[in-house]
């Protein structure tokens, strides 16, 4: 009788299953993923307990606090942005070029002084980040631009809501006085936008 | 790498047969790129999604639609950057009494919990957010309220009475 040979078992794999899986996958992610927007600062929102989602699609004017009290302004709506740019720029009295344009297109926000404006549009958003053009919209008294920037997206596309993303260590006081200025303009309902918590039992 | 070659070298003496070209492919590379774009785009998608929280505030032109509000059912809250401040009734009454809690689950939660349950569905908490307070202490508190089930505030300004309770109490 023969010696009973053990089997030699093949180590070769059929891959083709395994590889269709990852690209199914990879297929999905690419789909549904969405580059985070560079920041012009990074807030981090308070927690709550609220389980409503922003509803996507939808027009949101977002003004956000940054945690040394810089406001910024940012939309969506291709429509009220452009407005946005053009009524400000009328009003300072400088002629958009299609640099300009194309540089105040490139930036998720506004968050600059209009008198700061021309130098802003002039470089692109790296630039202006690196060189701490950003320093908020004035919102104060005698020089109320948060008014006018709203109020010119607004004119632009009257359906658009707000939604106030503010970092959790700002003052409460840049929240308030934001507030106090949109209910001027008789806007009253704010979506606030807070990073989810768990519902305490 | 997947693929050993099982055939070894062959018979040498053998006749000599046309070369089958294999056609299996070594797949494992593809795989390898496969699962690191996964692991890419992955962790480059912001899973938690934010949420919203709706505030509602009063119309400032219409000046003619008040609610009554009686002010054994109000609770006034003056949120600090680290503790809560409360009393009931006016704050120049020399019987307002402050207390202080703090943001925990024990702390205004259940002050707010148990004055809902005495005062009933009337009960309002007045929210005036003293001059110290962040952005934060203001959200946790509209937060405690929707915990708690209350639907009935309102935000105010802190006023210099309420400032000289805080003040004169010490707390």
């Amino acid at each position: 009788m023969s010696k009973v040979k053990a089997k030699r078992q093949s180590v070769s794999l059929d891959m083709t299953a395994m590889c269709d899986v990852a690209f199914l996958l990879l297929t999905f992610f690419m789909l549904t993923a969405k580059f985070k927007p560079e920041e012009a600062v990074t807030i981090t929102p308070p927690s709550s307990i609220s389980e409503k989602k922003l509803p996507a699609g939808e027009g949101y004017l977002t003004i956000s606090v940054g945690p040394t009290g810089g406001i910024f302004l940012g939309t969506e709506d291709k429509i009220a942005k452009d407005a946005m740019l053009e009524r400000m720029a009328n009003r300072m009295g400088i002629t958009v070029t299609p640099q300009m344009q194309k540089n105040y297109n490139a930036s998720e926000l506004v968050g600059y002084p209009a008198g700061a404006m021309r130098q802003v549009l002039g470089m692109n958003p790296s630039e202006v980040k690196a060189q701490g053009l950003l320093k908020g919209i004035p919102l104060d008294t005698a020089n109320n631009e948060l008014f006018l920037w709203v109020s010119y997206a607004k004119i632009a596309n009257p359906a658009l809501k707000v939604a106030i993303k503010g970092d959790a260590n700002s003052n409460y006081r840049v929240f308030n006085s934001i507030v106090s200025t949109l209910q001027d303009q008789n806007i009253n309902v704010f979506q606030l936008i807070t990073s989810p918590e768990g519902k305490p039992k | 790498m997947a693929e050993i070659s099982q055939d070894g070298g062959g018979k040498k003496g053998g006749k000599k047969r046309s070369k089958k070209a294999s056609t299996k492919i070594d797949m494992t590379p593809m795989v390898d790129l496969g699962f690191l774009l996964i692991t890419f785009f992955m962790l480059t998608t912001t899973l938690a999604k934010p949420v919203v929280m709706q505030l509602n505030m009063p119309d400032k032109t219409e000046k003619d639609e008040k609610s009554e509000v009686k002010m054994s059912e109000t609770l006034t809250v003056i949120p600090d950057s680290t503790k809560v401040y409360y009393y009931q009734g006016l704050p120049n009454d020399a019987t307002t009494q402050l207390l202080k809690t703090d943001y925990s689950n024990k702390g205004i939660r259940t002050i707010l919990f148990d004055m809902k349950k005495r005062i009933g569905d009337n009960f309002t908490i007045v929210i005036k957010a003293a001059k110290g307070a962040k952005y934060k202490n203001m959200v946790d508190l509209l937060d405690e309220c929707a915990i708690t089930g209350n639907k009935r505030y309102a935000i105010l300004g802190i006023d210099p009475s309420s400032e000289e309770l805080v003040k004169k109490s010490g707390l």
